[in-house]
C-alpha cells in the first residue's frame, strides 16, 4: 500500500515539474522580434536551399532582427491563417495570396497597407505596374507585396510527338481539331489535363475562355449587374469546354487525372499538348538533391510553351490572350503601429523577400516563373530552356483577363468548378451551369 | 481465431474461406504500407515515369536523410515523446481519480458532475478549436508546451472518466469499507487499493490516449508556431498534401511519421486490441 501510494507521489512529483518546464517561454532580449508565417513546400526541387539562402542570409544581414519562422505547407497553412485571423493576433510578416484563399486577412483589413511604404520608397519603378495596382487585390489595398505575376494557362507543346505524327503546332482550334485522329491513330492524347481537381479547368483553361468569348473587364459587368452568368456570351465560352470533350480534344479520361500524374504523362510523351498554369514549370527542371529533371535539360528543347490556340469559331471577342492574375505575395500586420521600429523591421524584410536578389534565386529554382520585378535580368541567370520559355511566356498574348477563383468568392466559383467537371461527364449542360452558378452569385451578392 | 479454428470440427472448405477471408484483409492492410516503403526509395523523377507497382530501378535512399533534415524529424520526435507520455501520465492519474470519486463516494451532485465530464466525448475537435486557440491566446500559452498539454489532457478526460468510472464500480464495496475500517482515508483508499487494482483499465487508457496524442494534427498546428514545440504530425503534413512537387521526399516523410507508431504496435499489439474492444464495447 505504502510502495502504491509513494509511487502515486512519485508520478505527480514529476508531472508537475513537466508541467512547469513546458510553461516555459524563452525570448532573447536586444532585437526585434518578428514573427513570420511562412508557406514553405519543402518537397519543391531545390526548395532545401531557401532557409540559407533567403532566411539565414536576412537575419546575418540584420543582426539586430530576430526571425520566428513558422514553415506551413498546403491546408495547415490555411487553417493556421484562418485561425489567425479569427483571434485578430496576425504573423507580423504573413505570406498571402492577392485575393481567394487569403480573402479573409483582406476583408478584415488584418493587413497593413504597403502603398505609403512603396510610395516612400519610391519601389514602383522597379516593380510592374499591375503588381503595385491596389485594385488587382481583394482589400481594394496593397494588402501584399507581389513576388509574381502568375498567367493561368500555359500551353505545353511537346515537338517531338508531334514530329512524330508529321504535324506542326496547331495555331488554331480547327487545326487542333483536324489533329485529333492523327495523334490518336499513333496512339497519343491530344491535349492532357488533369481534371480530377475541378479548380484545374476553371483556373487553367476556362478563365481563359471566358475572357476570348465575354470580352475585357466581363467579371465587372456582372459584378455590377450589368451582365449575368447566363448571358449567351458566358453560355458559349462553357459550350465550348463542351466542344472540346465531345470533339476529342480533351479525353474524358481526364476527369480522372490526378494533378500529381499528368506531369509524369507529359514527360513521358503520352499526349501532344499539355494544359497547367505557368508555375507548373518547376515540376520539369532539375532537382538538385536528386540531380535528376523530369524532363531533361537536352529534350526540354523540344517543348514549346505557349497560350491556347485561337479560338476561330464565331462569338470569340478576343484571342491572343491569358488568364492572368497576381501571385502570391508578403504582408504585414495591420496591427504594427506606424512608424515603429518593427514596422521598419517588417518592411525590411518584406523588401528583401520580394526584392531582386531572393526572386532572382526563386526565378532560378523555378519557384517564381515571372517575377513582379522588372530589374531581373533575366539573360544572366542560369536557366534551363523550360523555364525561358515560360519567362517569356507574356510575348505570347497580347490581352490578360481575370482568372475566375481571383475576381469571384468561393461560393461563387465553386458550383461552377463542380458544373465545368459536370459538363466533361456530360451530366449537366452548359446552360444549366450557367443557371446555377449565376444563382451562386445572387446568393452570394444577397449576403454581402 | 486460427487455434480455435484447429479446435472446432469445421470442414475444410469453410476453413479455406475464412483464412482467405483473413488474407485478403490482411493483404488490404498490410500493401499499402509496404506500398509506401516501396515507393519512397524512388525518386519523383522514377515514380512518375513509371509503373506505380514496380519495384525501384535504382534503390535511392536520399529521400530519407533530405526528408529528416528538412522536416526536422529528430525535435518533432523528441516532442512527440513528450506529448503522449505526459498526456498518458496526466489522463490516466486524474481520471482514475475522478472515476473513483464518481463511482463510490456518492453525493446529490456526482451524476451531474460525471454527466459534465462524459458529455465532453461529444464535442468535436473542430467545433472548439477557434475558442480554443483564442483562450490559450488569452492566457499567454501560445506556443508553448502547456498550451498544447492543458487541451490534450482536457479532451482525453472525457473518455478516461467514462472508462475508469465503469471500471472502479466493478471494485467490491467492500474492499473500500475495510480501508476505511482500518482507518484510511479517500487518498490512501485510493492509492492504496483502487489504484494498483485499476490496472487493466489504466493500460487501456494509457494506449488509447497515447496513439490519439501521437497522432494528434489539429490543435498541435493551431496552437504553435515554433518547430521547437510542433511533433511528428506536422512534420509529415510540411511535406504532404495534393499540391507537393515531391513523391519520393513525401513518401519518405510518410514513412518516418509511420515508423515509431508501427514499433509502439508491435510491443503493445495485444494491449490495443484490448483497449479497442474495451472501448468498443463502453463506447
Amino acid at each position: 500500500m505504502k510502495q502504491a501510494k509513494k509511487t502515486m507521489i512519485g508520478i505527480l512529483m514529476i508531472l508537475m515539474l513537466v508541467l512547469g518546464f513546458a510553461a516555459c517561454k524563452g525570448k532573447e532580449s536586444g532585437k526585434i522580434e518578428l514573427t513570420v508565417l511562412n508557406y514553405f513546400d519543402m518537397t519543391v526541387a531545390n526548395a532545401s536551399d531557401e532557409i540559407t539562402v533567403i532566411w539565414d542570409q536576412f537575419e546575418k544581414d540584420n543582426p539586430d532582427i530576430k526571425l520566428v519562422r513558422e514553415d506551413l505547407f498546403n491546408e495547415p497553412f490555411h487553417n493556421k491563417t484562418e485561425s489567425y485571423a479569427a483571434s485578430g493576433q496576425m504573423p507580423d510578416v504573413i505570406y498571402a495570396w492577392p485575393s481567394g484563399r487569403s480573402t479573409t486577412l483582406h476583408s478584415q483589413r488584418l493587413l497593413k497597407d504597403l502603398g505609403p511604404l512603396v510610395q516612400k520608397d519610391n519601389l514602383a519603378p522597379l516593380y510592374t505596374p499591375v503588381a503595385l495596382d491596389p485594385s488587382q487585390q481583394a482589400s481594394g489595398y496593397m494588402g501584399i507585396l507581389p513576388q509574381s505575376m502568375t498567367a493561368t494557362n500555359a500551353f505545353f507543346v511537346n515537338l517531338e510527338v508531334l514530329r512524330d505524327c508529321g504535324l506542326e503546332p496547331a495555331k488554331t482550334y480547327t487545326e487542333l481539331k483536324a489533329q485529333v485522329p492523327i495523334l490518336k491513330a499513333k496512339g497519343y492524347e491530344t491535349i492532357l489535363m488533369a481534371n480530377e481537381d475541378t479548380w484545374v479547368m476553371q483556373s487553367c483553361l476556362f478563365s481563359l475562355v471566358a475572357g476570348r468569348f465575354c470580352g475585357e473587364g466581363w467579371e465587372q459587368k456582372i459584378l455590377s449587374g450589368q451582365a449575368k452568368f447566363t448571358d449567351p456570351d458566358f453560355v458559349a465560352a462553357l459550350n465550348f469546354i463542351k466542344t472540346l470533350y465531345d470533339d476529342g480534344i480533351i479525353n474524358r479520361t481526364t476527369i480522372t487525372t490526378g494533378y500529381g500524374d499528368v506531369v509524369g504523362l507529359f514527360a513521358t510523351n503520352k499526349g501532344a499538348y499539355y494544359i497547367d498554369g505557368d508555375w507548373r514549370v518547376g515540376a520539369f527542371i532539375t532537382d538538385k538533391s536528386t540531380g535528376q529533371a523530369l524532363i531533361s535539360p537536352d529534350k526540354q528543347k523540344d517543348i514549346r510553351i505557349t497560350v491556347f490556340p485561337e479560338i476561330d469559331i464565331p462569338g470569340v471577342k478576343l484571342n491572343r490572350s491569358n488568364s492572368v492574375v497576381l501571385g502570391v505575395g508578403w504582408g504585414m500586420s495591420a496591427s504594427i503601429p506606424a512608424g515603429s521600429a518593427k514596422e521598419e523591421a517588417a518592411w525590411k524584410l518584406i523588401k528583401w523577400l520580394v526584392g531582386k536578389d531572393v526572386l532572382a534565386w526563386r526565378v532560378q529554382t523555378g519557384g517564381v516563373p515571372s517575377p513582379s520585378r522588372t530589374d531581373i535580368d533575366m539573360g544572366s541567370l542560369n536557366l534551363e530552356p523550360m523555364q525561358v520559355a515560360i519567362a517569356n511566356l507574356g510575348k505570347e498574348y497580347d490581352k490578360a483577363t481575370v482568372v475566375i477563383d481571383g475576381a469571384f468568392d468561393g461560393p461563387v466559383y465553386t458550383p461552377l468548378n463542380d458544373g465545368l467537371q459536370a459538363i466533361g461527364m456530360g451530366s449537366q449542360t452548359p446552360q444549366q451551369v450557367a443557371a446555377i452558378t449565376q444563382a451562386a452569385f445572387d446568393a452570394w451578392k444577397a449576403s454581402q | 481465431m486460427a487455434a480455435r479454428l484447429e479446435n472446432r470440427n469445421v470442414s475444410f472448405v469453410v476453413k479455406f474461406c475464412i483464412y482467405a477471408v483473413m488474407l485478403a484483409f490482411t493483404a488490404l492492410a498490410v500493401y499499402p504500407i509496404f506500398w509506401l516503403i516501396i515507393q519512397s526509395f524512388k525518386t519523383t523523377q522514377e515514380y512518375l515515369t513509371t509503373s506505380k507497382l514496380a519495384f525501384p530501378r535504382n534503390w535511392f535512399t536520399g529521400n530519407y536523410p533530405y526528408s529528416w533534415r528538412m522536416g526536422k524529424f529528430g525535435t518533432l520526435l523528441m516532442n512527440s515523446v513528450f506529448y503522449s507520455v505526459t498526456t498518458v501520465l496526466a489522463v490516466v492519474i486524474l481520471s482514475l481519480m475522478a472515476g473513483f470519486a464518481f463511482a463510490k463516494l456518492k453525493f446529490r451532485i456526482t451524476p451531474l458532475l460525471h454527466g459534465l465530464f462524459i458529455i465532453g466525448i461529444l464535442i468535436t475537435l473542430q467545433s472548439i478549436m477557434i475558442p480554443l486557440f483564442l483562450m490559450v491566446n488569452a492566457a499567454k500559452l501560445y506556443n508553448t508546451r502547456l498550451g498544447v498539454l492543458i487541451p490534450y489532457i482536457g479532451l482525453g478526460l472525457p473518455m478516461g472518466v467514462y472508462l475508469c468510472t465503469e471500471f472502479v464500480k466493478s471494485i467490491p464495496n467492500e474492499l473500500i469499507e475495510s480501508g476505511r475500517l482500518d482507518g484510511a482515508g479517500y487518498m490512501r483508499i485510493f492509492s492504496g487499493i483502487v489504484f494498483p487494482m485499476c490496472a487493466p483499465v489504466a493500460v487501456t487508457l494509457g494506449i488509447l490516449t497515447f496513439t490519439g496524442t501521437w497522432n494528434e494534427f489539429i490543435l498541435i498546428n493551431i496552437l504553435t508556431s515554433s518547430d521547437a514545440i510542433k511533433s511528428i504530425p506536422v512534420g509529415v503534413a510540411r511535406f504532404s498534401g495534393a499540391l507537393a512537387s515531391d513523391y519520393g521526399k513525401q513518401f519518405s516523410a510518410l514513412v518516418i511519421g509511420l515508423v515509431p507508431i508501427l514499433i509502439f504496435y508491435a510491443i503493445f499489439r495485444k494491449q490495443i486490441t484490448r483497449g479497442v474492444a474495451a472501448g468498443a464495447v463502453k463506447g
